[in-house]
Parts: C-alpha cells; structure tokens; sequence
C-alpha cells in the first residue's frame, strides 16, 4: 500500500478511537437507568416528557422482553404500512414536481421493508422512481426509525444479560431518547457538515446551465445532505463502538465485567477490519491484471493508479476500497464507488465484511448484541471443550439459551443460502444477471448476504427490480432484521434475573486473551466457513481463473 | 391478555410515528435546509460556477467538451470517460458496472475470455487488429459482439480487418494516444480510460492532464510551458496532505484557459 493509503487507514482508525470512548461516555449517561441528570436534560428532557405524554406511556416501566419485543413488531408493522402506503399513492400525493408516479405494488413492499429494516437496499430508480415527499418524509422517518430500533434493542440485550433485575426496559423510552439525544442531534450536526464540504441541501429543482462547450447539462437539487447525514449515521451512530457506553449501568460488576470484554474484543476486531481493508485496499491500488501495460495503472504523485473503472478521481483506488470496507463492516452498505468493478480480490474484502455480518465491527446497535450472541456461543463450546459450566457474567448458559443463540447464528446464513441458491436454478433468477461467468453468481449470492445482514449495498449488475427478486430480497431483509432482535431479546429475557454466581477457580475467564482469541475462531468458523462453498466459486474462482 | 399488549402497542406505534413524521419528516429536514442556505449558501445550492452572469455548471460535477457531433474539443481538457447518461448527464448518475474480467471493459484478454467464431471459448482472440490484440468487433448497426454465432455479421474496414467497439479499455487507449499526438503504446494514465463511480466526476489526474497539455496547446496556439504551468497551478493537492488523490479539475483549468484568450 502506498504511504497516504496507510495514513487514511490510521487517521480513521486514530479518529475512532479517539471519538469512540466520548460517544460511549454521552450514551452511558444518556442510557443509564433513571438516568436523569444526563447532560442536555434541560433542552431534551421537556422533549421527551412532551412525547410520552403524547404517546400515553409510562416511562418509568419496565418490561419483559415479550412486551418489548411486541412493541418492536408494532412499530415495525405500522411504519412498514404507512411507508408502503405513501410509496403506492406517491403519484397523487403532494410533493412530487418530478411526477413520479405511485410505485408498483412489489417494488414499494420491497423499499418499505428495505427501509424500515435499516437496510436501505435500493430496487428502485432514485431519479424517477421517488418523489420528494417519499424520499424526505417516508424515506428520511424510517432511516430515524430504523436506527433507534436497534439501539433500543442493544440497550435491552444488555440488561438482560448483564443486569439482575427479571425486566429489559421500556421500549418507548429507550426508542424516544436514542432519536431526542443521539441521532437527530448528530444528523443535524453532520448534515451540516456534510453542506460546508459541497452536498447540496436546497428546494430547488433541476438547474439548467449551459456548459463551456456550448452544451446543455441538468444539475440536480434538492434535500440530499440531510437524508445522507442519518443514512450514514444510522447504521453508524449507536454502533459497536458505541458499546462502552450503551450500557444501563444496573449492576456494577455485571457490567464491569462486560466493558472489560468489550475492550479487549474491540482491539482484536479492529485488527480484523483493518485486515480485509488493507487486503481490499492493496488489490484495488494493484489495478486490473487484464488490461494492457501501456494502460499505467503505476499509482505517483501525478497518477491514482489502480483499478479506477468505477471510481473518482479524488478519492482513488485506495481511499475508495478504505469507505467501501469501511460501510460494509458497519452494515451502512453506502459506496462511493462501482462495487460491480472491483477486482476478484477487492470486492472479496467487501463481501467478507459482510458476511462476518453485524460483528466486524456492526451496525446501529445490532453490532452489540450479535457480539454478545457470539460471545455466548463461545463461553459454551469453550466450557464444552475443558469440562467447566459454561456461564457469561456469572450466568450459567443452558439448553434454552443454546438453542436460541443456534437458531440466532443460523437464521440469516441459511436465508442466504438457500434463497441464493434457488435463484441461480430458475429462470426468473438468472435472467436479472448482466455479467457472465462466476462474476454473475457474486452478483446473485452478494445480494442475498447484503440484505440479509441488512447491509443494502449492491455488485450492482443485476437488475433486481423484478417480482422474483423484489420478492425474495424483501423476505430475506425481514427474517435478517427481526429474527436476530426478536431472538436477541428472548436469550436477553431467559437470562434477566437469572442467578449470578459468584467468581471461583472454576469459571471460565471472559475478559482474558485466551478467551478473545478463542471468540474470534468462533466467529471465524461461524460467519466464515458456512459461505466457504459460495467464496469459491463466486470471487475466488473468478480470481485464480483470471 | 397478549393481544390486549400488542393493540396497546399498535396505539402507541400509531402516535409515535405521526409524532416522528411530522418532526423528522417535515421540521428536520427543513431547519437543516434553513442553516444550510444561512450559512453554507453556495454549496447548499450546488457550488455553481457563473460566467458573465449565466450558470455554466458546477464546480462539482463533471461536464463534456465536445462539439456538436460529440467529437471532443481540442482546446479543452477533456474529462474521463463517463456511464451517466449519454455522457455527464446530470440528471442520470450512475457507474458501467462491468466486472473486471467484462470484456466491454476490458476487451478480450487472450486466454482469459476469448471465443472463437462459433461462440466456444478458444486460446486466442480471432478478432484481434493490429492495433488492438483485445478488439471486440461490432455489428453493423454498431452494437459490440461479445457472444459470436455462427452467420453473425461483423463491420469491417476497407483492409478487411474488424472494426472494434469504441468503449473498451484498450480501444480507449488508442484513441486517447491518437487525439494527444502520442507515440503507440506508450503509458497512458488509468483514470483517463476508466469510467467514474458516478459518471460525473469533475476531475482528472495531474498525469492526464499532462499528457493532454500539448494538445491543448498546440489547439490554442499557446506555449506549451504555459499551459503545464497553468497545469501545475491548478493541481488540488490531497486534502489536508493526506485525504484522497491530487486533482485537477476539468472545468476549472477550461474557465482558466478561456479568461487567457
């Protein structure tokens, strides 16, 4: 890798880590049980009263993790209705100056799920196919709405496992305060970042300028900086670095314990990105072995290099695999390049983040408690292998816990594979590819993983908008959301109130290396090896073969 | 007793979403597009380049310099090769998807995606020119062939070699050393036959620039020092030494060149 390559790596990395631990530290206090005395309680906290009493709820009530998890559904159900609702009548409704007309029933089943579930995969054409109202009111509601469900659930993952009451919170609380605290303050904040470095943020249409050649050119306007601030943050903002600081704070040692872990996994996850960013990076800067030699793709000072189809001049063959990697691993899915154009190597980097799912390092909140999940798969098989009672956080894990974090850890690995797999027998599958050869079964297979994982970024080359595919991609992005929060909670529930015993020799030691290390083959073998079959003979066939 | 929860919470949903519709749906949107225009004016609306009073483009998105007919303008740096659209179409943002081994993009490799005649992968590329070992011949309506037939109709030029799709790689290449007066095969930059992510990339390499500099010169009968100078000058470095690539960007350095004349 080239010298600045390496020093955008290790500015993201020095930037993390720095923001990391102040983000955790505002979450904590934000989320700490009867936690007021918060910072910012006297703007927010008069908010927050408003909507309870709105709402007709009780704050202070504390629910078990069925009545969470139904309140979660609701929520689902109604925000998926009403954005469905809006999609299909957007032609007759207000707020359309480009006369899109009402989307079709299966496309907009398909983008109202795709939204509501934090993936933001998109079947339809941006350009023509939405209106503003859809894209500023529908789109915008259930990218907030999305990100403070999986916050909200990481919070209650939490105390469930680590804390001793019998209950995992209220979801109205925790819903209102991640959206009044955490998400619209930032995006307000990176929206207008986002303005001052050139995104555009304005009412107007398209602008029409005659260009120097004695052209003509339609430059676009509208409300684009601040959808894009909660796009990016929403998968972002509550994420696994977040962690530290979503914890409820109920019992002290249960959670010193898990903040212990906590720190000493973020290093070995942090060299795990930064592994596949710097594989993706040096392939992607190494360029396209098929092209001519006289094509320099030699990066210097005067030259990117690199494989450039499908990327921008300034950001570069590098700077463009580092953003790539980067929102694949966080399940943002938001490119700034040609995915479809990667070499077999670089887009391998990407499609391993995937895959790996929510927990390299994860998304809005799901990072949280897919590592926890993990984390419980491993104390048992590790308990398993030296004879010692499996327990996490002074809880003994038993069958019932077993069998949830089983159905948990397979419950998106076999909607990839088995959806995946049938669309590249029938022909409403195959008809939809635009590359030939193996390049065409990445592009199949990565569609169903990236949904899945709610991650919604495309090897765009398959014309997805077609029933069979609206269809399955919609099925496999609502089993990849709400199986993992509605299993999430019911292993939370099992454990809430469980005894906890106290440390002696025999229990197994959570927080130390050996632990760490024996996690991450967990996760290796978990994420990695169920797709195996599917690596080879997607990317790296196209690679030994090329 | 559990319906009764769950009708509760449909309630609840019902409320709370009208509540988050109307504040982040309408007020969020809105008091970011008020700071925005209040302080963040020109970029909130475009980065708009004016001359003389009329919008000519933005400084953020590429455009074309082609006459009429589409061919390119000499006197003008030209920008990379573009998916959006026809070409730089606003309006339309999009990349070429092609995978890396497409022989659209990178046309046929010998040993990699050749096929004979009748359609059968084969060693060695029957269609290559003496120019371009990769070539992809056309139909006669212009279209590439990338999955021969036998009966299948080719265009072909007076000598009787294959006329080949303008848009690969290679072809690029070709032409990219024709229209700079530059020797055959020697290095062209990458960026300068490669498609951009969103087809509007407004920049080129300092390379490409370089390279396009004599032309550009010889076009409007300047120094050819002046016009690399000029090169040099306009140069963005990496964003605070380090972010992303150096750039040159097109439609600034052809606003510069046309205030020269």
């Amino acid at each position: 890798m080239s010298v600045s390559g390496w020093e955008q790596l290790l500015f993201i990395v020095a930037v993390t880590a720095v923001a990391a631990p102040l983000l955790g530290r505002y979450l904590a206090a934000v989320f700490r049980d009867g936690g007021y005395g918060a910072p910012g309680d006297r703007v927010f906290l008069p908010v927050e009263r408003l909507v309870y009493r709105t709402l007709g709820v009780d704050p202070e009530s504390s629910w078990t993790w069925r009545a969470y998890a139904l309140a979660v559904l609701a929520l689902g159900l109604v925000s998926t209705l009403l954005l469905y609702a809006i999609l299909r009548l957007q032609g007759v409704l207000p707020g359309n100056p480009t006369h899109a007309p009402g989307m079709p029933p299966l496309l907009s089943f398909n983008t109202a799920i795709s939204f509501i579930t934090g993936t933001n995969w998109q079947a339809y054409e941006g350009e023509t196919q939405a209106s503003y109202l859809s894209d500023t009111v529908g789109l915008v509601v259930a990218q907030f709405t999305a990100a403070g469900v999986g916050l909200a659930v990481a919070l209650a993952v939490v105390r469930g496992i680590a804390g001793k009451a019998r209950t995992v919170g209220n979801f109205w609380r925790d819903f209102t305060r991640s959206l009044v605290r955490v998400f619209v303050p930032l995006s307000i904040i990176g929206a207008l970042v986002m303005v001052s470095q050139g995104a555009v943020q304005n009412l107007s249409g398209f602008r029409t300028a005659t260009t120097l050649a004695g052209g003509t050119q339609q430059i676009p306007g509208g409300l684009v900086a601040s959808m894009e601030a909660i796009k990016l943050l929403g998968t972002n903002g509550g994420s696994y670095y977040g962690a530290g600081g979503a914890h409820p704070f109920e019992n002290p040692t249960g959670f010193t314990n898990l903040f212990d872990l906590l720190l000493v996994i973020v290093l070995p996850f942090a060299i795990i990105f930064v592994g596949h960013t710097v594989i993706s990076m040096q392939a992607e800067l190494h360029g396209n072995q098929l092209l001519p030699t006289s094509v320099s793709q030699v990066a210097s000072n005067v030259n990117p290099g690199g494989n450039m189809e499908g990327k921008e001049t300034r950001f570069g063959p590098e700077g463009s695999a580092l953003m790539t990697v980067g929102t694949m691993g966080t399940t943002a899915g938001a490119t700034d390049s040609a995915l479809d154009s990667y070499t077999p190597v670089g887009g391998t980097g990407a499609f391993v983040a995937i895959l790996l799912g929510e927990v390299s390092p994860g998304g809005d909140g799901g990072g949280l408690y897919s590592i926890l999940v993990l984390a419980l798969l491993a104390v048992f098989v590790a308990g398993l292998m030296v004879g010692r009672t499996p327990e996490f956080l002074g809880k003994k894990i038993r069958a019932t816990q077993m069998k949830l974090v089983l159905a948990y850890v397979l419950a998106i690995p076999v909607t990839v594979l088995v959806l995946g797999s049938i669309s590249l027998v029938i022909s409403p599958g195959t008809s939809s590819i635009l590359n030939p050869g193996l390049h065409g079964l990445t592009e199949v297979t990565y569609a169903f993983a990236s949904v899945a994982n709610n991650n919604g970024s495309a090897f765009a080359g398959l014309a997805a908008n077609t029933p069979w595919y609206d269809t399955t991609l919609g099925l496999a992005m609502l089993i990849g959301r709400f199986a993992p929060i509605v299993l999430g909670l019911a292993i939370a529930g099992s454990l809430a109130g469980a005894r906890v015993h106290a440390r002696t020799r025999a229990t197994l030691d959570t927080a130390g290396p050996t632990f760490v290390a024996f996690l991450l083959g967990v996760i290796v073998i978990v994420g990695g090896l169920i797709y195996f079959p599917m690596l080879i003979l997607g990317p790296i066939g196209e690679r030994i073969i090329g | 007793m559990r319906s009764v929860i769950f009708g509760r919470h449909l309630v609840a949903s019902m409320v709370m979403l009208l509540v988050v519709t109307l504040v982040l749906g309408f007020g969020y949107p809105l008091v970011v597009t008020g700071l925005s225009q209040l302080f963040f004016h020109k970029q909130a609306n475009g980065s708009l380049v004016y001359r003389g009073g009329k919008l000519i483009g933005s400084a953020l998105l590429g455009q074309e310099f082609t006459d009429s007919k589409g061919n390119p303008l000499p006197q003008y740096f030209q920008p990379r090769p573009s998916d959006a659209g026809t070409g730089y179409d606003g309006a339309s943002s999009g990349a070429s998807n092609l995978g890396p081994s497409n022989p659209l993009l990178v046309g046929f490799v010998a040993g990699v995606n050749t096929v004979g005649l009748n359609g059968q992968p084969s060693a060695t590329n029957p269609f290559a020119t003496a120019a371009d070992p990769a070539c992809v011949p056309t139909d006669p309506q212009g279209n590439p062939v990338t999955s021969p037939a036998p009966g299948q109709k080719y265009t072909k030029t007076a000598d009787g070699s294959y006329v080949c799709d303008p848009d690969t790689i290679p072809e690029r290449a070709i032409a990219y050393r024709a229209f700079n007066g530059m020797a055959a095969n020697a290095p062209v930059p990458v960026d300068a036959v490669t498609a951009s992510g969103s087809g509007l990339d407004p920049d080129i390499s300092m390379q490409n620039a370089l390279d396009q500099a004599p032309r550009v010169a010889r076009a409007r009968h300047l120094p050819v020092e002046q016009v690399i100078t000029l090169v040099h000058r306009d140069t963005q470095g990496r964003e605070w030494g380090f972010l992303g690539e150096p750039t040159v960007n097109v439609l600034q350095i052809n606003l510069v060149l046309d205030g020269l004349a």
